[in-house]
């Protein structure tokens, strides 16, 4: 029983030391951000990796995200005859919850644990510690320009699944399911408003925010070899989703 | 010009160093010798303000880096340079582009200046005209001559070597001392190596230190260490494990 409430209390201080940690990086990436050089080059190099790269990605679970939620939500709707709600369920879903949570979650697959594998790489081939004694901050020059990708490039691939995810659900529900066109757009138009849309991307810049920082921050952070690299890349994906979750419900809780 | 001053550092209730004292001249090649995991690598991140120490001083030329805010620390490191043990070469790099990042990031000088200034130091590591490889193309011991020709880019004051001979062929050890000695008289420059290579070290050494147990044991000229009548600095020397030395 006390082993079990050591392991317990060591758990969770383990957790809220890191939390500090992390805001501390935060606070120091956000200070750093400020002092020239802007090092743009590298801000765009990111932008590509972490966004541009995406892409597909992004529409492939759009794509299909869209298409299976028309499907569900027609049997549903059939039941009581609300067949008309479709367009406007699936453009509220893709772009209230769906289309920022996928979205972050497909880029912490894709980029966050590329992220923290390449930071762990260059800490355990000091190659972190070479950029401090040429007296660069490497806070600076790795992590500043990977949140600031992060930040502006995940609500850009959100809105894409967004309007991807909505024509995956026209595909399935007007060719498919033979629903009126119009009353499909019609009813989406109607009862999507312009907040739904924007809350949705606020969410998917605090997801950028959150998963590119913890990436680097296990990354950063990674001790002992191949071994190490390897634990970084798989705690960052697995604390980034989680985080994305939690972070979603108190979003949510908050904005709507 | 350095000035180590009752150095302590402890990681996670081990003491790695534990009272360390040391003072090394301008322009002398230092050797600090010990055993693999004793510290050695620590004490020399400690000498640019990689690491803080728990309690203690590092001096250079007078001023106490241990006290300093991390924006003052960043104006001493560019007067050192450091190869590290692997080489630490930026892989996304070309060896071009790894010697001139600190050009790059520290001088206002045109792009071709710089190739200049690259190429140079390439011939002064004896690798000419491999600019446009990538590291992972490179054999360890060219690795570690990029790494020598990025540490001597910005013509610094001190060189910090981590072990430079470590998983080298002799051939190679050898021409690695050659080097650090060709280029510490050519620029008058300062050295810190860490090493446990013995012949290596009665090489290039104008003084060696042996850290021991967290605590520098032993200092002197070669001759003073080879003729050292410490049994910890004989056993060292000679390859006897520790266990028999304390039983003899």
């Amino acid at each position: 029983m006390r082993r079990f409430l050591f392991t317990i209390g060591h758990k969770t201080l383990s957790a809220i030391n890191q939390m500090g940690d992390m805001t501390i990086m935060l606070i120091s990436a956000f200070s750093w951000a400020f002092i020239p050089p802007m090092r743009i080059r590298n801000i765009f190099k990111q932008m590509e990796f972490i966004g541009v790269k995406s892409i597909f990605i992004v529409i492939l679970t759009g794509l299909f995200t869209g298409g299976v939620l028309a499907l569900q939500s027609y049997y549903a709707f059939r039941k009581f005859g609300g067949e008309s709600l479709l367009g406007a369920t699936v453009a509220l879903s893709m772009t209230r919850e769906l289309g920022p949570v996928l979205t972050a979650l497909m880029v912490t697959g894709r980029a966050g644990s590329a992220i923290a594998a390449e930071l762990g790489t260059m800490r355990v081939t000091e190659q972190i510690d070479a950029l401090a004694v040429m007296a660069i901050n490497p806070v600076k020059y790795l992590v500043v320009p990977r949140i600031i990708a992060g930040i502006l490039v995940v609500p850009i691939l959100t809105v894409i699944d967004d309007f991807v995810g909505i024509v995956g659900g026209y595909i399935v529900g007007v060719w498919l399911l033979k629903i009126n066109p119009g009353i499909f757009m019609a009813k989406m138009i109607e009862m999507v408003e312009l907040s739904d849309i924007f809350n949705g991307l606020f969410k998917s810049v605090c997801f950028g925010l959150l998963l590119t920082l913890i990436g680097c921050y296990k990354g950063y952070h990674t001790r002992g070899g191949a071994e190490g690299v390897g634990r970084a890349t798989t705690e960052a994906v697995v604390v980034s989703s989680v985080s994305i979750l939690v972070g979603d419900y108190i979003l949510t809780s908050l904005l709507f | 010009m350095i000035k180590l001053v009752d150095l302590h550092k402890s990681f996670n209730n081990l003491k790695v160093l534990d009272g360390i004292n040391l003072e090394i001249n301008k322009g002398e090649i230092i050797v600090i010798i010990g055993r693999s995991g004793g510290g050695k690598s620590v004490l020399l991140k400690h000498i640019i303000g990689l690491i803080r120490p728990d309690a203690g001083h590092v001096f250079i030329d007078d001023i106490d880096i241990t006290r300093l805010k991390e924006k003052d620390i960043y104006k001493i490191r560019r007067r050192f340079g450091m190869l590290f043990q692997d080489a630490a070469l930026f892989d996304s790099m070309t060896v071009g582009q790894n010697i001139a990042f600190p050009l790059a990031e520290h001088t206002d000088l045109s792009k071709r200046e710089i190739a200049e200034i690259v190429a140079g130091k390439l011939a002064d590591v004896g690798l000419s005209g491999i600019e446009d490889k990538y590291p992972s193309e490179l054999s360890g011991g060219m690795k570690k001559r990029v790494g020598l020709a990025r540490a001597i880019a910005l013509d610094p004051e001190i060189i910090l070597f981590d072990e430079p001979t470590t998983g080298l062929d002799p051939i190679m050890t050898a021409a690695i001392d050659e080097l650090i000695l060709g280029i510490q008289r050519r620029l008058n420059l300062t050295c810190v190596v860490i090493s446990h290579d013995i012949q290596s070290t009665f090489k290039i050494a104008n003084k060696i230190a042996m850290l021991y147990e967290g605590k520098i044991t032993e200092t002197g000229d070669p001759e003073s260490f080879r003729n050292s009548e410490n049994p910890i600095v004989q056993g060292f020397l000679q390859g006897i494990p520790e266990d028999k030395i304390i039983s003899s």
